[in-house]
C-alpha cells in the first residue's frame, strides 16, 4: 500500500481556505496547501502552530555571544596577555562588537540551517511535481493536497470535486 | 464621492498620493511580467553594457596582480598618509551597501509596503557592494593571503589576533555583514526561484531553476515557517546595519589624530551610509526600470520616498558637518582647529566645497514634489550625492592624514593609475554583477507583489464598502 496523494487546484485563495475547513470538517487528516504566496487564512485552516525558529535563533545568538566573549578573554587576557601601553588585559568595551557580531552571525546561520532542516530541503524532487499543472502553485493556482494511504485515494477525489475543485490528480510515491 | 477610483490620482493635484501598483493585475499577470526579462533572451544593450562590465572587471584583476606581485608600494600611499584610496572605497562601498539592508529590513519591520517593489534590488546591490568593499582592507593588508591571521585560531606560531585593534572587528563586521545578507537575499529568493522554475520556456531553465529553488513547493506549512524566519533574519540584518558602520567608523575614531577623533562619527557614518545607499539606489533603478518594464510596481510613489529619504539623512549628514567642525573648534585644541581650517581652506579646500554641494545642497532639490518624482532630475541628484558621498569618504581619510600633528611630517597625496584602476574595477565589476542578476533573478519580489495586490484590492473593498474617500476623510 503505498503513499498517494491528491491534489486540487481551487481558483481563488478564499474558495481553498473554505476547502481546506470543509476537509478537516470531514475528518480528513495529513492536509497541505500550496499557494503562490503567503496566505494567512490557510494557517488557520490547517491548524498550524506556531513557529519555534525565535527560540532557535535566540539560544543560538546567545551562545555565538558567550563564545566570541570568552575567546577573546582568553586569547587576549589569559592565554597570551598582552600588554599594550598599559592597558587593562581584559577590558569590556572593546570586546563588544565581536560578541554582537558573532551572536547576529550565529543566530542567523541557524534560522537558515533550521529552515532548511524544517524544510527537507535541499530535496528539488517531489511526487506532486510529476503533475505538469502543479506548476501553476507558484504562480495563480491554489492547491489542497491530501496525502492518504493507497485505498483512500478514490474518497479523498470526490471530496474535492465536491468542492469545487477545478481540477484533481493524484499522484503516487516512487511512482516513477 | 464613491464613483472615483482612488487608485487613480487626480492630475497635477500635489496633494494625491501616488498609486503603490499602477494599475490591477492578476497573479499570472504578475509572474509573467515581473519574469519576462528573466526568460527572455538577453538584447543587445544587455550584451554590450556587459562587455563594458567585463572589460572593466579585466582591468580590476590586472591591478589586483600588480597590488600582489608587486606590491601595496604600486598605490600612492605614503607616510603620514597610510590609508589612502583603498580605506575611502571600502568606507564607501559599504555605505552603498547599507541601503539594501535598510530598506528589506527595517521597512519590512516597520511594514512599510512600499519596500516590496524595491527590496530584491536594494539587498543585490548590498551584496555586490560589500564583496568590492572587503576587497579593499584585504588588499590593503599588503599581504592578503595572510588575511586568517585576523582570526582566532590555534596557529604553531603561539599568538592570537589582537582584539583591541579595529581591524579585527572588521573581520568579524563585515564577515557578518555578507553571510547575514546574503542568507537574508536567498532565503527571499527561494520562492520566486520556483516561480521562474515553473514559467521557464526551456527545460535547461527549468533544471536550473528547479536546482536553486531546492524543491519549493509553496506548501503552507513552508510558508509559515519561511515568513517567521523571513522575518528573524530582517530584525538580525537591522542592528548590523547599524553596528557594522558603527565599527567601520571606530576604525577612525578611537585613533587619535585630529579630524577623526570624533565622537559623532558612528551615527555621521551611518546616516552617510544609508544618504548614499539610497542614492545609488535612485541611480540604478530609474534606468532598470524602464530596462525590465516594470514600472507597474515601481511606481513614482516609490521613487518620491526615495527621495524623501535622502532629503532626512542629507540633513542628518549635514548635521554631523556641524557637529564635527563646532567640536573642532570648541575644544580649542589647536590641532583638531588647523584641521578644520585646513579643510575649510586649505589644500584640499576645492572638494570639500565640492562635498559641501553635493551633499547639502542638492538634497535641498527633494522639498518639491515635482522634483521628487522627475526621474531626470532625480538621476542626476543621485549620481551627485553618491559622488559627494565619496568626496566626503575620501577627505575623512586623505586630508586628516596628510597633515598630523607636526609639519615637518606632512605630505600630499597622489593616486596612481593602480587606485584608481582599483576604484573603477570595482565599479565595472558591480555593474557586472548586477547585470548578470538582473537577467538570472527576479528582480522584483514575485510573491510579494501579489500579496501586496491582495492586500490593496482588500483596503480598496473596505474603503468602498465604508464609502470614504481615500484621505480617510468621509
Amino acid at each position: 500500500m503505498s503513499r498517494h496523494w491528491v491534489l486540487g487546484e481551487f481558483a481563488s485563495s478564499d474558495a481553498l481556505v473554505a476547502a481546506l475547513k470543509a476537509l478537516r470538517e470531514r475528518g480528513f487528516e495529513q492536509l497541505d496547501a500550496h499557494t503562490p504566496f503567503p496566505v494567512e487564512e490557510t494557517f488557520e485552516a490547517l491548524g498550524l502552530k506556531r513557529s519555534r525558529l525565535p527560540l532557535l535563533a535566540l539560544g543560538a545568538g546567545l551562545g555565538g555571544a558567550v563564545f566570541a566573549y570568552v575567546t577573546q578573554w582568553f586569547t587576549n587576557a589569559v592565554d597570551y596577555p598582552l600588554d599594550v601601553g598599559g592597558r587593562p588585559l581584559h577590558s569590556v568595551p572593546t570586546n563588544l562588537p565581536i560578541t554582537f557580531e558573532l551572536a547576529v552571525l550565529s543566530a542567523a546561520l541557524m534560522v537558515f540551517g533550521a529552515l532548511m532542516v524544517l524544510f527537507g530541503f535541499p530535496h528539488v524532487t517531489h511526487p506532486v511535481f510529476d503533475v505538469e499543472s502543479f506548476r501553476s502553485a507558484s504562480v495563480d493556482g491554489f492547491w489542497a493536497s491530501v496525502a492518504v494511504d493507497g485505498d483512500d485515494a478514490p474518497r479523498v477525489e470526490a471530496a474535492l470535486r465536491e468542492l469545487g475543485a477545478r481540477q484533481v490528480s493524484v499522484v503516487a510515491e516512487g511512482a516513477r | 464621492m464613491s464613483t472615483a477610483d482612488p487608485q487613480v490620482p487626480a492630475p497635477g493635484d500635489p496633494l494625491a498620493e501616488h498609486p503603490i501598483l499602477e494599475g490591477r493585475h492578476s497573479d499570472r499577470a504578475y509572474s509573467e511580467s515581473l519574469l519576462a526579462f528573466v526568460h527572455r533572451p538577453a538584447g543587445r544593450t544587455w550584451w554590450v553594457m556587459l562587455g563594458f562590465g567585463l572589460a572593466g572587471t579585466a582591468l580590476l584583476t590586472v591591478a589586483i596582480c600588480v597590488t600582489l606581485f608587486v606590491g601595496v608600494g604600486t598605490w600612492g600611499n605614503n607616510i603620514p598618509v597610510a590609508w589612502a584610496f583603498g580605506i575611502t572605497n571600502f568606507v564607501w562601498w559599504i555605505g552603498i551597501g547599507h541601503a539594501g539592508t535598510l530598506i528589506s529590513a527595517i521597512l519590512l519591520l516597520f511594514q512599510e509596503k512600499w519596500r516590496g517593489s524595491i527590496n530584491r534590488f536594494a539587498e543585490a546591490m548590498t551584496l555586490f557592494a560589500v564583496t568590492c568593499a572587503g576587497l579593499f582592507p584585504l588588499l590593503h593588508l599588503g599581504r592578503p593571503w595572510k588575511f586568517y591571521w585576523l582570526v582566532p585560531y590555534p596557529s604553531s606560531l603561539r599568538a592570537w589576533p589582537q582584539f583591541r585593534s579595529p581591524l579585527t572587528w572588521d573581520i568579524a563586521a563585515v564577515g557578518t555583514y555578507l553571510t547575514v545578507s546574503l542568507l537574508f537575499w536567498f532565503v527571499g529568493l527561494i520562492p520566486d526561484l520556483a516561480t521562474a522554475r515553473d514559467t521557464a520556456k526551456t527545460p535547461r531553465a527549468r533544471f536550473w531553476y528547479g536546482v536553486a529553488s531546492l524543491g519549493w513547493r509553496g506548501s503552507a506549512r513552508h510558508w509559515r515557517q519561511w515568513r517567521t524566519g523571513y522575518l528573524l533574519l530582517a530584525g538580525l540584518a537591522t542592528p548590523l546595519v547599524v553596528s557594522v558602520h558603527t565599527i567601520v567608523s571606530f576604525d577612525f575614531a578611537v585613533a587619535q589624530l585630529p579630524g577623526w577623533h570624533t565622537t559623532i562619527f558612528p551615527p555621521y557614518f551611518v546616516a552617510g551610509a544609508v544618504f548614499s545607499g539610497f542614492a545609488l539606489v535612485l541611480t540604478l533603478l530609474i534606468p532598470a526600470r524602464k530596462a525590465l518594464g516594470i514600472e507597474h510596481v515601481v511606481t513614482p510613489l516609490h521613487l518620491d520616498n526615495m527621495a524623501k529619504v535622502l532629503l532626512a539623512t542629507g540633513w542628518m549628514v549635514t548635521y554631523g558637518y556641524v557637529q564635527e567642525h563646532f567640536f573642532a573648534w570648541f575644544s580649542a585644541n589647536p590641532f583638531e582647529m588647523h584641521a578644520t581650517q585646513a579643510e575649510f581652506f586649505g589644500p584640499y579646500a576645492p572638494l570639500f566645497w565640492m562635498q559641501i554641494f553635493c551633499n547639502v545642497g542638492v538634497p535641498q532639490l527633494f522639498w518639491f514634489s515635482r522634483l521628487r518624482t522627475n526621474v531626470a532630475v532625480l538621476w542626476v541628484a543621485a549620481l551627485l550625492i553618491n559622488v559627494g558621498m565619496w568626496t566626503e569618504r575620501f577627505l575623512i581619510v586623505v586630508a586628516s592624514l596628510s597633515m598630523d600633528f607636526l609639519p615637518s611630517s606632512w605630505a600630499a597625496y597622489r593616486p596612481t593609475w593602480v587606485d584608481w584602476s582599483l576604484l573603477g574595477g570595482t565599479v565595472a565589476f558591480f555593474g557586472t554583477a548586477f547585470l548578470l542578476f538582473l537577467k538570472y533573478v527576479p528582480a522584483v519580489s514575485v510573491s510579494e507583489m501579489k500579496e501586496l495586490q491582495r492586500e490593496v484590492d482588500a483596503s480598496l473593498q473596505f474603503r468602498r464598502e465604508q464609502g470614504t474617500r481615500p484621505g480617510g476623510a468621509p
